[in-house]
């Protein structure tokens, strides 16, 4: 089911606690970027599709690390990482442009910053399990 | 929604959580005491979920009743994702997906409680 190669597979261990993680967050994400776009998407364009991206970052990364496929995690944890980066430079620099918060404004503050952790904890997963197993 | 009911879930939600951690830094898997206590938690948030149902049939509830029922339906998933994932993992990192979970349905109860009354 997963491709492993001869590095430990990523989806398992500490990897599956960090799947349930960003599970969640493909969850809280996901659903507030629906009920956004579904019901107010003409109030702040930008905010609710960047909710949207920013879901769907989540959702691959979950999928990508339950099969350890670990180029796409490395890839999407990348992207995850740039996206609060860049996002909640932007929410505090302008914040005329996000006049509705998304996961990644003011760099994950309304989440206890774990979106700012996250990326963090996940690329050092991802790279750390290169080498064999313990 | 219904006070005392709420309260029982997040506290309930709490306990379960730091009975995880404990667990996961014991370097123990999920035991029968949090696989009941995930239950019982499970059916807790379902009771409350009928109860929030009844009362918005009923035409009580806030505004924004969409993001209402995505708390409801969040909270009703995440109790048995979470145990099943952690049957998966027999391990302490099983255990840790617990107090993600746990944690979850603490905040997510909370939320739900704000948005009913309002408040965000």
């Amino acid at each position: 089911m997963s491709p492993r190669g001869e590095a430990a597979a990523i989806g398992t261990g500490p990897g599956r606690a960090l799947v349930a993680v960003y599970g969640v967050f493909a969850l809280a994400a996901g659903a507030r970027a629906a009920v956004q776009i579904a019901t107010r998407f003409d109030q702040a364009p930008l905010a609710y599709s960047l909710s949207a991206f920013a879901a769907a970052v989540y959702i691959l990364l979950t999928v990508a690390l339950a099969v350890s496929a670990r180029r796409t995690a490395l890839v999407a944890c990348l992207i995850e990482l740039a996206g609060v980066l860049v996002v909640g430079t932007l929410s505090l620099a302008d914040p005329a442009a996000f006049p509705r918060a998304t996961v990644w404004s003011g760099f994950g503050s309304g989440y206890l910053f774990i979106p700012l952790v996250l990326p963090l904890v996940g690329l050092f997963w991802i790279l750390r399990g290169r080498r064999p197993a313990r | 929604m219904n006070g005392p009911l709420t309260a029982t879930v997040i506290i309930g939600a709490v306990v379960l959580t730091l009975g995880s951690l404990v667990g996961a830094i014991r370097d123990r898997a999920m035991g029968m005491i949090l696989l009941i206590g995930f239950a019982v938690l499970e059916l807790a948030v379902l009771v409350q979920a009928g109860v929030i149902i009844a009362a918005v049939v009923g035409g009580a509830g806030p505004q924004d009743k969409v993001t209402l029922f995505g708390y409801v339906a969040g909270t009703a998933v995440i109790p048995p994702v979470g145990v099943v994932l952690a049957l998966a993992e027999r391990s302490r990192w099983g255990t840790a997906i617990l107090v993600v979970a746990g944690f979850a349905i603490a905040v997510m109860t909370a939320r739900m409680l704000q948005i009913w009354q309002g408040v965000a």
